[in-house]
């Protein structure tokens, strides 16, 4: 990332970030509510549009549909607040959408919320929907992603649930962004920045 | 009263223009229910009024320029659809845009048939509809969308239940979102001009929403609401049109008064004995206020 500067309207939430995020490694962006940690990270994943700077991801952009269809392919998403939809899905259906339905099925079942796939997501819990969308995330890994982009994946999970959800984040073999304010999480990464105003620094550790 | 009543519909039933209503209903049932979930499922309510009224505009072209007029509110209401679906990223976006494609086209329409100095009551009783004088084109044109509707939902079913689930969650899985869109918009668009001449542009929800409404209740994902959709658009088209005729009174209103009366009785059944799995109290307050 260079340069980076998006906004909602004429706010301005992330203002000229600089970020080079080795492959493999695995970085927790922490900072205060409303500090642009969000939408930086849906920025990557094209869901929010920058007004300045470039993205790459695996040294590809964005330009053309193929860049794009790519780079959802490549990066795995754990939302912040999963959307409760307009239309039932069943939890199944949100688990196959990863596009390695056994591999998510496997990881849902890990994470105790294997046996709610023929539930609809509106009926689930909290913590059990960021579970699901947990499992839905370890198989878009096993379908190829690369690098997965987490936002507060721990926020709404009991304390053994946020110790399990950081074992099964952390022992992916892929590159990880996390957006927590869980401490036991971030100290598990390698790098922790904080972020301020749109603006990120580095975490002396 | 009762054998004198139904011979009369036997009858009836003989009768071409009765014959030919019914089949279109038919045909419609099938497919229109399924454009109601989605219309539904995009909440894009709105979107009926204002195609109602490009249509009117269609229509309005149509007799200003001596081309068939019904021809004319498709090709209008299949451009609007296309034209206001970059609006369709947030679902505020999209009924605003409606608001104001509405207004300018019956603005237009109006304007239009003024300038031309045509009898505008013609374009104006397509909003009552007149079933008994449906033509072979608008057979065509209901029993194409019976085929192609049902086809395009089973083909992208997967893709359309992220989509009406959430967007940004369809977008992350790979779904083309964009395309995806603008032909639902278009072939709502579409659905909602070809059923204008069965029912009129008044009473359009009787087709596609309301048995949408009924089947949201029922089914527990995309696929069985689409099928409680049909299943319900082909009981209350067959029955609702067979009151009409055996009671000689006019098939719209009758149609519409049919299906709003399963949507109130299926929201008078429990929501518990629906669902197998009960939802906790704070979601079935939601549900049901919605």
């Amino acid at each position: 990332m260079r340069g980076v500067t998006c906004g909602h309207g004429r706010v301005v939430a992330v203002d000229g970030v600089d970020l080079e995020v080795a492959a493999g490694e695995r970085v927790a962006l922490t900072g205060t509510n409303g500090s642009g940690k969000s939408t930086l990270l849906r920025t990557v994943l094209g869901l929010h549009r920058h007004t300045a700077g470039t993205v790459l991801v695996g040294g590809r952009g964005t330009a053309s549909a193929a860049d794009r269809a790519w780079r959802r392919r490549a990066c795995a998403w754990v939302p912040q607040k999963p959307a409760v939809g307009r239309f039932p899905l069943l939890a199944g259906e949100l688990l196959d959408s990863g596009g390695a339905p056994e591999r998510a099925a496997e990881a849902a079942r890990a994470l105790g919320v294997g046996a709610l796939r023929r539930r609809p997501l509106d009926t689930l819990s909290g913590g059990q929907l960021q579970r699901m969308y947990l499992a839905r995330a370890i198989g878009c890994v096993a379908a190829g992603a690369g690098v997965l982009l987490a936002d507060e994946p721990t926020a709404a999970l009991d304390f053994a649930g946020q110790e399990e959800a950081a074992e099964a984040l952390m022992a992916l073999p892929v590159t990880v962004v996390v957006v927590t304010h869980d401490r036991a999480l971030a100290e598990r990464c390698d790098r922790v920045l904080d972020m301020a105003a749109g603006r990120l620094r580095e975490v002396a550790r | 009263m009762n054998v004198l009543a139904t011979a009369d519909l036997g009858l009836m039933l003989q009768l071409v223009p009765v014959q030919r209503a019914g089949f279109a209903l038919l045909l419609a049932a099938v497919g229109l229910p399924i454009v109601g979930v989605v219309i539904v499922g995009l909440d894009i309510m709105p979107v009926r009024f204002a195609m109602m009224h490009v249509a009117l505009l269609g229509v309005a072209v149509g007799l200003l320029t001596g081309l068939d007029p019904m021809l004319c509110a498709l090709v209008a209401c299949a451009l609007a659809g296309a034209g206001v679906a970059p609006l369709a990223r947030t679902p505020d976006g999209l009924s605003g845009a409606m608001g104001l494609l509405m207004s300018m086209a019956i603005a237009a329409a109006l304007l239009v048939l003024s300038v031309s100095g045509v009898n505008a009551s013609g374009a104006f009783a397509l909003l009552w509809g007149s079933i008994l004088s449906v033509g072979g084109a608008d057979l065509v044109v209901v029993g194409v969308l019976a085929v192609v509707v049902p086809a395009l939902f089973w083909w992208r079913r997967r893709d359309l239940a992220l989509l009406l689930y959430d967007r940004e969650l369809a977008q992350c899985s790979g779904v083309r979102v964009g395309p995806l869109t603008v032909v639902l918009l278009v072939l709502v668009a579409v659905a909602v001009a070809g059923a204008i001449k069965l029912t009129g542009a008044l009473l359009v929800d009787a087709l596609t929403l309301l048995p949408a409404l009924a089947a949201r209740r029922l089914g527990k994902r995309l696929t069985t609401i689409a099928l409680w959709a049909v299943a319900i658009g082909v009981a209350v088209n067959v029955t609702g049109f067979l009151i009409a005729l055996w009671l000689d009174w006019p098939p719209g209103p009758v149609l519409v008064l049919t299906a709003g009366a399963v949507v109130l009785a299926v929201h008078l059944i429990p929501e518990r004995s629906i669902t197998s799995c009960p939802p906790p109290a704070p979601a079935a307050a939601s549900s049901s206020s919605r």
